[in-house]
């Protein structure tokens, strides 16, 4: 017997871009906790969190989810998976929200009536939820990401749908429009201007990444991020009871100067498929905050702008005109060649999506996750499978040194970035603060700054 | 804990981020609770009026430049409470006032929003009267008209603020008791038929070939 869920190409019409959708339990990214991002800046007052202690584990779940127990909400779930992608080909956006919220609704109240979830404490209970709900959007990326469905649909796609893609295209060009502009177009203090564009280019690089993840949460940690960075760089600036009058410009200043795919697309998916009670506080708040600065841009006119000397702008503007034209009719003689050996027109690779590649670790541990979907694990499930096939014996040991490497590889990634950032400072210093902030961006350059000035 | 969002609107030299920052750093009581962060702070608030009664105030800044007045949506959809803000000593910056609540009024809807309108920097009035260029009863007199609670306050030494929250506290309590009594006699509906058929735990195997 082969599962539905596993391989939805074989049963539906699903075609080709199926694989980059399969889930990728990759670990996540490492946030500025949603739950103790405060206490940092709480100067040491009493707290009561009501998420607090709670850490993300996938893993765990995914343990817990094996439990012969937790059979009844795994057969929930490959249920409503099911359901999902064989009733009806393409929901539009809304239907889809609700469909999922019903389902969250639903198997979150199921889950206290079983083990091993019943005896889990509130912590580790979130955790569950948060792993289910990462689960099912792992499995119906495809189905629930406006740029994945694009590449299946084409021209057929929904109105909702296509008004995500319409909206990141509007972005992108006026993103390319806009580009050059100056701190001081968008009311940004002069005294920022230092150290301005180091720090929105670190926030932009911690959104981007926002494309290289699947779940609602795991992409909102990104948004987090990309705004830690910038209070943390306001508030050593002297503007920490700025409020929005000094963040949004410099939020909008950084979308503007960073190029991150699909961003409106990633943002409208976290707003729809984050559970509600899970998208609070501090997450809505950022949230609505990028939506807010990338419609801004969307929507960008000159007149929106502060332009003290006219005529140089409008010299810069005609300028960077002239480059976009030269760069649009070479990218059109370039992609005449490279095009995919297709009738339709060219579109980005799957890939485009999930810019690191599928590596044999993030496989391994999403064969694990597949498994417990599929009636038999021993069938083979994929002729090209390579490293997925190759990866299945015994994943339990194997999968926790996956989990560590991953965490590693991400720390790394943090620990070069700082690096980067403060490369008048001590290796070694940057390295102990990392070690103490659990590798949390935000906190890092929180930290780094105090020390640096 | 009950939790309201209140968003905070007003021209961007009227002290609205300081009326917040003194109500927080003001707030030394038990339940103490507040993210400090640039734009975005939770505070609780202790009823007076309602024994035992302690709430949550997600307070949303948004930014008051004019350039941006069009990111406002985005922050006060699904807004409990709005606190629009103006300078005592700036008339134009009442006159924006008023236009967020024309905004408010056509956008939100009554009903579901408690608006307070604040005449900040009262302070620079008790220094020299001379200053102040809006009157006290016109203002009051707008706000009456517009059914807004109404305050003067300073941000500065605290005059009035702890009071705005504590009404606003008040108020969005009320309305959400007299909500959920009566959600209680009608059954919620559903906006939007769509439904799949009830996930269950045997059919996984109906569509398998």
């Amino acid at each position: 017997m082969i599962s539905i869920i596993d391989q939805p190409s074989t049963r539906t019409n699903m075609s080709e871009p199926q694989k980059a959708r399969e889930p990728v339990p990759k670990s996540s990214p490492v946030p500025d906790d949603f739950s103790e991002s405060g206490n940092e800046l709480k100067e040491g007052l009493p707290c009561q969190n009501e998420e607090e202690g709670a850490i993300y584990d996938f893993q765990a779940f995914v343990a817990q989810l094996r439990d012969p127990r937790a059979d009844p909400i795994l057969r929930y779930t490959r249920s409503f998976l099911n359901n999902f992608v064989t009733k009806r080909e393409l929901w539009t956006c809304e239907e889809q929200r609700k469909l999922v919220d019903d389902f969250k609704v639903f198997v979150y109240g199921k889950l206290p009536l079983y083990e091993p979830f019943q005896s889990l404490n509130a912590g580790k209970f979130k955790n569950a939820q948060e792993g289910i709900e990462k689960l099912i959007m792992g499995k119906l990326y495809g189905y629930c990401f406006s740029p994945s469905l694009e590449l299946r649909f084409q021209d057929k796609l929904d109105a909702s749908h296509q008004e995500d893609l319409d909206q990141d295209e509007r972005l992108r060009r006026k993103r390319a429009e806009f580009c050059f502009i100056d701190p001081g177009h968008l009311e940004i203090p002069e005294s920022l201007s230092r150290r301005l564009l180091k720090f929105t280019q670190l926030s932009g690089k911690e959104l981007a990444r926002i494309t290289e993840y699947k779940a609602p949460r795991d992409k909102m940690v990104c948004v987090l991020n990309a705004c830690r960075v910038l209070f943390g760089f306001l508030k050593h600036s002297g503007l920490e009871n700025g409020g929005a009058d000094a963040f949004v410009p410099v939020l909008v200043y950084t979308l503007l100067k960073s190029d991150v795919e699909s961003l409106l697309s990633n943002l409208n998916y976290i707003e729809r498929f984050r559970y509600t009670e899970f998208l609070r506080g501090e997450s809505a708040y950022y949230l609505s905050s990028v939506q807010g600065a990338a419609n801004f841009i969307a929507h960008l006119k000159q007149e929106s702008l502060h332009i003290s000397d006219v005529s140089t702008f409008e010299e810069r503007y005609t300028a960077n005109q002239e480059i976009l034209k030269q760069e649009e009719s070479h990218a059109e003689s370039s992609t005449s060649v490279t095009a995919v050996p297709s009738a339709t027109p060219p579109r980005p690779a799957p890939s485009h999506y999930i810019r690191r590649p599928l590596d044999e670790a993030t496989s391994a541990l999403l064969v694990k996750v597949s498994e417990l979907f599929s009636s038999n694990p021993t069938e083979p499930r994929d002729k090209e499978g390579g490293p997925e096939v190759s990866a299945e014996t015994d994943l339990d040991p194997d999968s926790t040194r996956l989990v560590q490497q991953l965490q590693e590889q991400e720390n790394q990634r943090v620990l070069e970035e700082l690096h980067d950032m403060f490369p008048e400072m001590d290796q070694g210093l940057i390295h102990d603060v990392c070690e103490a902030k659990k590798y949390r961006i935000g906190m890092c350059v929180d930290v780094l700054l105090t020390l640096s000035s | 804990m009950l939790q309201f969002k209140l968003v905070l609107l007003g021209d961007s030299s009227v002290g609205k981020s300081s009326i917040v920052h003194r109500f927080v750093k003001d707030s030394f009581d038990e339940f103490r609770e507040s993210t400090i962060g640039a734009a975005f702070l939770s505070q609780t608030v202790k009823l007076e009026k309602h024994q035992d009664v302690t709430i949550k105030f997600e307070i949303w800044d948004t930014a008051g430049q004019e350039r941006y007045k069009s990111l406002a949506p985005m922050y006060y959809r699904n807004a409990n409470a709005a606190l629009i803000v103006y300078d005592v000593t700036q008339p134009g910056s009442l006159v924006k006032a008023q236009s967020w609540v024309e905004e408010l009024k056509h956008k939100v809807g009554d009903q579901d929003l408690v608006i307070c309108l604040v005449g900040n920097k009262l302070d620079l009035c008790e220094a020299d009267s001379s200053v102040r260029q809006v009157e006290i009863d016109d203002a009051q007199t707008y706000a009456q008209e517009q059914h807004l609670l109404f305050h003067e306050v300073s941000a500065k030494t605290g005059a009035g603020i702890a009071k705005i929250f504590q009404e606003m506290g008040e108020k969005v309590y009320e309305r959400k008791t007299a909500e959920s009594a009566a959600s209680a006699a009608t059954q919620p509906r559903k906006t939007l038929n769509v439904e799949l058929q009830r996930p269950s735990t045997n059919d996984s195997t109906s569509c398998c070939a």
